[in-house]
């Protein structure tokens, strides 16, 4: 039992290594994804001037952003092997819920390193103040964990379809609303100096475990039937 | 892991739409034995193979891989078997050296880099084993799939055209490697028209 679960695991960081050695090789997704955020936070700060914007409405475009950038880019984990050609090899050879993480692993990590780069960004053109670093980080992570677990899924579900980059998006923003909303909530409340309810972090906590689970059990169908 | 594989056709057939490629297919392949698949193009050779790996379902009747005497589930009939065929594509930003390690450790082998190398050698790859994949011409790509067949050693083989892009070299290395997979007791199944891969068969079918 030990065996399989210490072979799952190696698996899974074989993908997410071979995925990110893919992607460093090429830089399609960091670029599309780091561009977007780039061109769309200058855009915004131009815009608005000097001017702040209400707390509400800067953590909704915060979120926006980062949804948006994870629709241009975190759907090519899987869409990316079905178009060049490579999904029946791994179909062949990777064990279907070692695929599954390894992938949500790669997006996650991914997604990660965007917020890392995006978030001074965003307090630099949109002359925001965070207090509670700490909590803030802690949405942030959660948050970046939901994006990263719908957009695995969906992206497998609609890698064979046609018109599969509006499908994505489509189906993706249902699946992660609750989320959204929970992620919003609390980042408005960092931004005028209150701390989110621990509920609301539990919940951000307890949404990413459910679909993560619900991610598992529907990932075989589409592996194996 | 798995020994003492056979391979059973339960009254197998495939249709696509009104076209019926093959029906009524009945057979058993066990463990060393060699079955080869011939027909004209569309007749649904590649089909055929790609229901054994469980890719696609047939229409009516089923194919069971068992082991030990236990049917294999949809996971671990793919983690018995090796697949060779053009729809196979492997990582073309990753080298050849990369390939083996990764798809090795999909299958819990653990591999070296000596070992690799060796497989690479064998294959006819050993001058390009840290060239990306992308710049391989398509007779280095097949040998390529045999490199990894090596590294992997299935204990169930299906081979889809498998001598398409080779040289004469490369079509001994397929000779050598049927061979040797016969011998470690591999059940090997061949969807080809070449009469020269045909040769030595245990079971043939024809589909028209």
């Amino acid at each position: 039992m030990l065996t399989i679960r210490l072979n799952l695991l190696n698996c899974i960081w074989a993908i997410m290594m071979k995925d990110g050695i893919c992607e460093f090789r090429t830089r399609y997704a960091v670029s599309a994804l780091f561009m977007f955020a780039l061109i769309s936070l200058a855009s915004i700060s131009m815009s608005i001037g000097a001017a702040s914007l209400p707390a509400d409405l800067t953590a909704a475009l915060l979120w926006v952003l980062l949804f948006f950038c994870a629709m241009a880019g975190l759907s090519r984990v899987f869409v990316q092997e079905e178009e060049s050609g490579t999904i029946i090899a791994l179909q062949i050879y990777g064990p279907g819920q070692a695929v599954l993480f390894g992938k949500l692993l790669f997006n996650t990590l991914m997604l990660l390193t965007l917020t890392v780069l995006i978030i001074p960004l965003f307090i630099i053109f949109l002359n925001v103040e965070i207090y509670h670093w700490s909590i803030f980080m802690v949405v942030l992570i959660l948050g970046d964990i939901g994006i990263a677990a719908a957009s695995t899924i969906t992206a497998a579900m609609v890698a064979k379809t046609q018109g599969k980059n509006a499908l994505f998006t489509v189906l993706t923003f249902p699946i992660l609303l609750p989320q959204f909303l929970s992620s919003i909530s609390a980042t408005t409340k960092i931004l005028i100096n209150v701390k989110p309810d621990i509920s609301d972090i539990l919940f951000m906590v307890s949404y990413d475990v459910v679909l993560m689970i619900a991610s598992s059990i529907l990932f075989d169908y589409l592996w194996y039937d | 892991m798995y020994r003492d594989i056979s391979v059973k056709f339960v009254d197998v057939s495939k249709s696509i739409g009104t076209r019926v490629l093959f029906t009524g297919i009945n057979l058993v392949v066990n463990a060393g034995q060699r079955l080869v698949i011939t027909g004209p193009n569309g007749s649904g050779k590649s089909t055929l193979l790609k229901i054994i790996a469980g890719l696609d379902q047939a229409t009516t009747g089923a194919i069971q891989i068992i082991s030990n005497n236990k049917q294999l589930d949809a996971e671990e009939r793919r983690a018995c078997l090796g697949l060779i065929s053009p729809e196979i594509i492997l990582y073309g930003d990753l080298t050849s050296y990369e390939n083996i390690l990764f798809f090795t450790r999909m299958r819990g082998i653990e591999c070296n880099q000596q070992r690799i190398e060796e497989y690479c050698q064998r294959a006819g790859l050993a001058n390009d084993k840290e060239q990306l994949v992308r710049t391989y011409s398509t007779g280095m790509r097949q040998r390529l799939k045999f490199a990894l067949m090596l590294a992997i050693q299935p204990v169930l083989w299906l081979l889809d055209e498998p001598s398409s892009n080779l040289d004469a070299d490369g079509k001994k290395l397929i000779v050598q490697m049927i061979s040797r997979g016969i011998e470690q007791n591999a059940a090997i199944i061949i969807a080809t028209n070449e009469p020269w891969e045909a040769k030595h068969a245990d079971y043939k079918i024809e589909l028209a």
